[in-house]
């Protein structure tokens, strides 16, 4: 498969005819600078300024253009577009690290780069002149090579015929973090880790055979493939680290119709999708239990095969409708439904010296079968319109309904064999019963302009619902359990803008519930979001965001105090609309700070757990021209996460660098030589021994055309 | 009455007396000489540049399509009539979309673009109620190889983050979700609309669907998705969000908490009784031989590994 999309990226790029290309500027030869997301931002509500023609690719566009600049761009046209039949860029090179100091495992759970030769961008468009089978072809991937983010997209089209996406993704899912198995077990006891490949694949195709009707069909699938390390819980008593294989994956057809029309829109789609899940865990050595002896017994698993035989499917449907009956009036309705199914078979053998507290029962091994069905029919309804009575107000009602019930009958059958050839007791688990969770939530604002540049909205949100869930091991209440939801909110907005320069945007909402389904759900609680861009001059603009998240439960067993706040500050410097210099920074602090009543074990005594995350974070880009060089950029910038610990808390105090330099030489026209450096550091003061730090460099060239 | 029966009513007068407002809209409208069309040609003559560029632009469509209503008429049918334009050469003759409020912005838009399905959960979608109009993520002269729109997942991250700033900032933190990010990552995957939908959607934040009503987290993780003969009540009833925290996290495996018996046993603290308690939350203590004194104990997922939900045991072990 990843020789097929190299095959199919790379031939069309060098298999390109010259074609006279004499008008298109040489592009900037690297990555832009993606620190600076909203220097490619249109300024508020202004028209996006032009980008580039496709002369020059998008992910060669200069990274930390100013709003300012992007403003002043805005008011101009587009470039006249002599385009060639193709253009892109292709970027391939190769990477090292330095030895990676510290913990491996963590390096891979966090960063998980490798060595060796990389396809590391590319991207093309095709135009075909002539347009007799499409008029354009987009594609992109990147980080081929074994990289952990393989990626590949293609977009083709031909108006008034089709357009066809296809999208692939290749990820390595890595995570062996010791601390997060067993704290006190450092290094050699990762009972919880996995080492997968995700691959994701969707395609999608719509054609246009009629000016208002559009048929569709498309595929996804998503597929997980590795090995592991789990717990294998015997018991309750005892857990023994053991290897496994993951394989899993689902598949989803789905093809539809749109009708659309002056008046109205429906669009029609049915759909399935199949699922399965082939896990299996073994163990073929010796392994103590912890704990090791009871009564004087040595706990231990010498063997253990468990399959897991999971077969799903579902069909699902989905009809929306939009319309307007009059100009003053939008609605729209949405029905969607699906009911997936599973079937279940699940075989385990294990032996060794096992012990069922309960009973005090030593025995020597056991054999599980299980099997059983599960049936989840799902409904949502929605429904809601758009009012403007009058020419400054607007009206926005909706209603939705979500309604998902759950039937399983579970059967599993739980032999003890005392030793290999005498049977002892058996455990059935036969269930039958019914799970549901029904959500309800209708809302309605008004949204009043009171100027060109203020406008305010207020609206009332009331959400309820029931469910009947699963009880937990010891509840009295039997097998399942009812709750409730019944929550009030208000909702409110402001929007002030008196001038292109500056903009505000201020969003809150607050509610009240009644009824709540668990002791950390939003309870009495208010949110509040404000947002500020203001574009100094030509050269400097800041933009501010606040957010606030505070939630109150005042009930005498829960005592929920949650609060959460983040402070970001963003500043885009384009001196004078340099050329040769651009710089974007941007600087966040979140604090949160939760505190809650809990049942601390074994003596059920009522404790706080606390928690505070009071971090720091900060990214930073900075492009600078190197005079002299023929168009040389030099790009420095990165990232740092700091996050502090605290005395009775539960806090998880971190530092994460990510600092990184870049370095584009021209070498003859359209090629350039790339040289990257990026540092990766990590350290926990808790879990020393979970720290790692990298140098990673990347040389290669950047062909463009 | 009922705290429902009272909001029911209190929106039902509400909607009542703004409707009875209605015919109150008469007034705005003016009786004015229908201005005059006259056509991309004319609008050539001195935008050449921006003219060209939109041969090879979706939108110009509009150009030549019937169904379009503007035959000919492209620039027109978002900058409106422009006679009155051409003849004075003034800026402030036609209508300049940057400069309208975004409700007005988003109204030129619905022309074309009312009837389909983006615009379903556009009246529920906090974009649109927070005044983001469309052109502030479309680029509607673009003709770049990013379309309208930012479509690989490098600039679509950046888009989205020149709002999201604070949102970008959790993806600084070390257990993430790999977004595309060239600075600190050399080209991760995925990009925000893999999650989110900014058209908006039926779920909170506008998060995707999938296979109609589903939370799109299942596309990636289909092994969660179930449905499982032992469910784990808070998957469905609150979502992922419940335990992780979706962007970044400095917790493993973007947990809410450092340990994870705390992200448990701040839900699972209810003592059993035969009645609801009276807080009225789900969720009872665990049995008391959990000694949290025991590190085995302090990872509650060491045993309970199927924790978001399991085909076999009622305990979630297996």
């Amino acid at each position: 498969m990843r020789l097929l999309l190299a095959i199919l990226f790379t031939v069309p790029v060098f298999a390109q005819a010259p074609a006279a290309s004499a008008e298109q500027s040489p592009p900037p030869a690297q990555q832009p600078a993606q620190a600076a997301p909203a220097a490619q931002q249109p300024t508020q509500d202004a028209p996006a300024a032009p980008q580039p023609a496709p002369a020059t690719p998008a992910a060669q566009q200069p990274s930390t253009s100013a709003p300012a600049a992007a403003e002043t761009k805005a008011a101009e046209s587009p470039e006249p577009t002599t385009e060639p039949w193709i253009t892109g860029s292709l970027y391939l090179g190769y990477r090292t690290l330095t030895d990676i100091r510290g913990s491996f495992q963590e390096y891979r759970s966090v960063v998980d780069l490798g060595e060796g030769p990389k396809l590391l961008d590319i991207n093309f468009t095709i135009l075909d002149p002539k347009k007799r089978f499409f008029d354009r072809i987009d594609a992109w991937g990147s980080g081929w090579g074994d990289d952990p983010y393989e990626s590949a997209h293609v977009n083709a089209r031909k108006a008034k015929l089709y357009e066809f996406s296809f999208d692939y993704r290749n990820l390595a899912y890595f995570n062996a973090v010791p601390s997060f198995a067993n704290p006190f077990a450092p290094g050699g006891f990762d009972e919880q880790s996995f080492d997968i490949r995700k691959h994701i694949l969707s395609v999608d195709l719509s054609l246009f055979p009629a000016k208002h009707i559009t048929p569709y069909i498309a595929f996804d699938r998503n597929s997980n493939s590795g090995t592991g390390i789990e717990p294998w819980a015997q018991d309750a008593n005892n857990v023994y680290p053991v290897p496994t294989i993951l394989s899993d994956s689902t598949n989803n057809y789905r093809a539809g119709v749109r009708f659309e029309y002056d008046r109205f829109h429906v669009t029609l789609e049915q759909g399935g999708t199949t699922f399965k899940d082939e896990d299996q865990a073994y163990n073929n050595t010796y392994q103590p239990g912890i704990p090791t002896t009871i009564f004087g017994q040595t706990l231990s698993l010498n063997y253990l095969r468990q399959w897991y035989g999971i077969r799903g499917h579902s069909i699902y449907s989905k009809a929306m409708l939009t319309a307007r009956p009059a100009s003053w009036i939008d609605i729209y309705a949405q029905f969607l439904y699906s009911q997936p199914k599973t079937d279940v078979n699940f075989s385990e053998i294990a032996s060794g010296n096992f012990v069922n507290l309960a009973s005090l029962l030593f025995y020597s091994g056991q054999v599980t079968i299980g099997t059983g069905a599960a049936n989840q029919p799902h409904t949502t309804a929605n429904g809601g319109f758009e009012m403007r009575p009058f020419r400054r107000l607007r009206i926005l009602e909706s209603l939705m309904t979500d309604r998902l019930h759950d039937a399983a009958s579970p059967l599993v059958a739980e032999q003890l064999l005392l030793n290999p050839t005498t049977a002892g007791p058996n455990i059935i688990t036969s269930l039958n019963y019914t799970q549901f969770v029904n959500y309800n939530q209708q809302e309605v604002d008004a949204i009043y302009d009171f100027s060109h540049g203020i406008t305010a909205r207020v609206g009332y949100r009331f959400v309820w619902g029931d469910a009947q869930v699963l009880a937990g091991d010891l509840s009295q209440r039997g097998l399942v359990v009812p709750g409730q939801l019944q929550r009030n909110i208000g909702l409110a907005g402001f929007t002030y803008r008196p001038s292109e320069k500056l903009s505000v945007h201020l969003d809150f909402e607050g509610g009240g519930s009644d009824r709540i389904y668990f002791r950390t759900s939003l309870n009495n609680y208010y949110q509040g979001r404000a947002r500020a861009r203001y574009q100094v001059n030509k050269s400097l603009a800041l933009q501010a965001n606040f957010l606030v998240l505070n939630n109150q439960n005042p009930a005498s067993d829960i005592r929920l105090d949650f609060q959460n706040r983040a402070n970001a500050l963003t500043v885009y410097w384009t001196p004078n609309n340099s050329k040769w210099v651009t710089l974007m920074a941007e600087y966040d602090r979140t604090t949160l700070r939760s505190d809650i009543l809990y049942l601390s074990l074994p003596f059920l005594n009522t404790a706080t757990s606390s928690y505070r995350d009071n971090a720091h974070t900060g990214t930073a880009a900075a492009d600078f021209v190197l005079p002299h060089l023929n168009g040389a950029k030099l790009t420095v910038g990165g990232s740092f996460f700091i996050s502090a610990g605290f005395q009775g808390a539960q806090s998880r105090p971190t530092r994460y660098y990510q600092p990184m330099a870049r370095l584009a030489l021209p070498v003859v026209k359209n090629v350039y030589w790339n040289t990257e450096w990026q540092y990766y550091g990590y350290g926990e003061p808790f879990y020393l021994y979970e720290g790692f730090h990298t140098h990673v460099f990347t040389t290669g060239v950047r062909i463009t055309k | 009455m009922s705290r429902l029966g009272r909001g029911r009513n209190a929106c039902a007068i509400a909607l009542g007396l703004l409707a009875g407002l209605y015919p109150a809209r008469a007034q705005d409208k003016k009786t004015e000489k229908p201005p005059e069309y006259v056509g991309s040609e004319t609008c050539q003559a001195c935008h050449e540049d921006t003219f060209k560029a939109f041969q090879k632009n979706p939108h110009h469509l509009v150009e030549t399509e019937k169904k379009y209503n503007r035959t000919t008429q492209a620039c027109e049918s978002c900058h409106g009539p422009g006679g009155k334009h051409a003849e004075s050469m003034n800026a402030a003759d036609i209508r300049n979309p940057a400069k309208l409020r975004p409700a007005e912005v988003d109204r030129i838009c619905l022309t074309c673009h009312l009837n389909q399905p983006t615009h379903v959960g556009r009246i529920n979608n906090s974009h649109a109620k927070n005044q983001v109009s469309c052109i502030r993520c479309h680029a509607i002269h673009q003709n770049g190889p990013e379309g309208l729109v930012a479509r690989r997942p490098l600039e679509i991250n950046a888009q989205c983050a020149s709002c999201h700033s604070d949102v970008w900032a959790s993806f600084q933190r070390p257990y993430q979700h790999k977004l595309a990010n060239a600075t600190v990552m050399p080209l991760g995957a995925m990009s925000c609309v893999d999650c989110h939908n900014p058209h908006g959607s039926v779920l909170p934040f506008n998060l995707q669907t999938v296979n109609a009503n589903e939370p799109g987290c299942f596309k990636c993780h289909g092994d969660k998705r179930g449905p499982f003969t032992f469910e784990h009540a808070p998957v469905r009833l609150e979502g992922c969000g419940a335990c992780h925290e979706p962007h970044g996290s400095a917790n493993p495996r973007m947990l809410t908490r450092p340990k994870v018996m705390f992200v448990c046993l701040e839900c699972h603290a209810n003592l059993p009784t035969p009645t609801a308690p009276a807080n009225g939350t789900l969720g009872t203590v665990p049995p008391s031989f959990h000694d949290l004194r025991s590190p085995r104990f302090q990872n509650c997922t060491l045993c309970h590994q199927k924790i978001h939900g399991s085909y076999v045991n009622k305990e979630l072990m297996k």
